[in-house]
């Protein structure tokens, strides 16, 4: 089958939407007990903590689209890559809404306080508002209306993620491991644009001289 | 929740050990194996994990050295086979699986005010009115309460501010968390 034809590619993407919603379905089955699961002695925690790991795992996902294009040459990858950030954007409003709803149970005071006086906090709630305008532009009319625009705004993605992993990073006590190790995929996702953008750069200088 | 420990005051078990006056701290330390806990095998923490009291706090009534919970023998992940109770403080505090015990002249360097001493401290009192660093702790939510209790409100001495805030008179808990 070739998997960059139309109908392979309608296909593909009813496979990707239900595959990103099966975190979703997991954690609802832990939610509501279904055999046995649960979220475990701190339900609250889990939760926030599982849809925010979830967010950042989409986050790293489409990022990974352009690297992995470039290195396989399926140019066709893109296709998929609002639906992918789309998806990053819900799990990480799911996110923010059970840190306000189920956490702090709309305590507007005490959710302030956190987001003023507490940094880590500050970074998520910087980093989703940075996420609508890339959610609202995500549109194919959008797209058309922005030309060069779009992909400036879009490269907002980048400041996101850095602030994404730093409020997981400062936001565990003691053990750094897991949020290293998403630096250190991040840093390679963005290391390998800056090496394709002094690449380009560098072959004009030698071209020049 | 309230947790059922059972277990026996560490007042009479320090007492047989005739602390003398110069015994002005307790230090507990726990075991350290890897092998049987694979936690110990990345350097998280400086282990073996440590912790300590005042004499005053370890005589206190309310501290336990605790050997069951819930009418059972403790469970390995529990702290078996002896372990600290102190709650009145942070759960840090209580300390598992102790195998070593000093009595000392100078307060002992607790485990997690080593690796983040702006963050916590030896005293570790449950205290509402003084913030973690990173986090307030003005709420709490009960455990075992699941997904959609509200928080309330921490207490001073986590409640038992009758049995032990005379301990503390005179010290000012902000600057000693």
């Amino acid at each position: 089958m070739n998997l960059a034809s139309a109908r392979a590619t309608s296909v593909l993407k009813v496979v990707l939407f239900a595959a990103s919603l099966v975190p979703l379905a997991r954690l609802l089955l832990d939610v509501l007990g279904v055999g046995g699961l649960t979220l475990g002695a701190n339900p609250v925690e889990e939760l926030i903590h599982r849809l925010g790991k979830w967010g950042l795992n989409f986050l790293l996902i489409t990022l990974a689209v352009t690297p992995v294009r470039r290195l396989t040459g399926l140019h066709w990858l893109v296709r998929y890559r609002r639906m992918l950030g789309l998806f990053t954007f819900f799990y990480i409003t799911l996110h923010f809404e059970s840190y306000t709803v189920v956490d702090h149970r709309l305590d507007i005071s005490s959710i302030g306080e956190d987001i003023i006086e507490r940094p880590y906090i500050t970074l998520g709630v910087t980093a989703l508002i940075l996420l609508v305008p890339l959610a609202v532009t995500s549109t194919n009319g959008m797209m058309r209306r922005l030309g060069s625009r779009w992909r400036r705004l879009h490269r907002l993605v980048y400041v996101i993620a850095v602030l994404g992993v730093s409020h997981f990073y400062w936001q565990v006590k003691q053990d750094v491991q897991e949020p290293l190790i998403y630096a250190g995929i991040l840093a390679v996702l963005l290391g390998f644009r800056v090496w394709v953008a002094t690449k380009s750069s560098r072959h004009r200088l030698m071209r020049a001289a | 929740m309230v947790v059922p420990w059972v277990g026996i005051p560490m007042a009479d078990f320090l007492a047989r050990f005739e602390p003398n006056s110069n015994a002005k701290y307790v230090k507990f330390t726990t075991l350290y194996d890897p092998d049987q806990m694979p936690g110990q095998r990345r350097r998280v923490l400086d282990w073996p994990y440590v912790e300590g009291l005042t004499i005053a706090e370890a005589m206190n009534p309310l501290t336990l050295m605790v050997v069951g919970v819930y009418g059972k023998t403790l469970p390995n992940q529990n702290g078996a086979p002896m372990r600290l109770v102190v709650p009145w403080k942070y759960g840090f505090k209580s300390i598992k699986t102790i195998n070593h015990i000093e009595f000392t002249e100078t307060q002992p360097r607790n485990s997690w005010a080593i690796s983040a001493p702006r963050e916590y401290g030896f005293f570790a009192n449950v205290n509402p009115k003084v913030d973690h660093p990173r986090w307030s702790q003005a709420t709490e939510r009960r455990i075992g309460t699941g997904l959609f209790t509200s928080k309330q409100d921490t207490l001073m001495f986590n409640g038992y501010g009758e049995q032990v805030a005379h301990l503390y008179s005179g010290l000012d808990l902000e600057k000693n968390f």
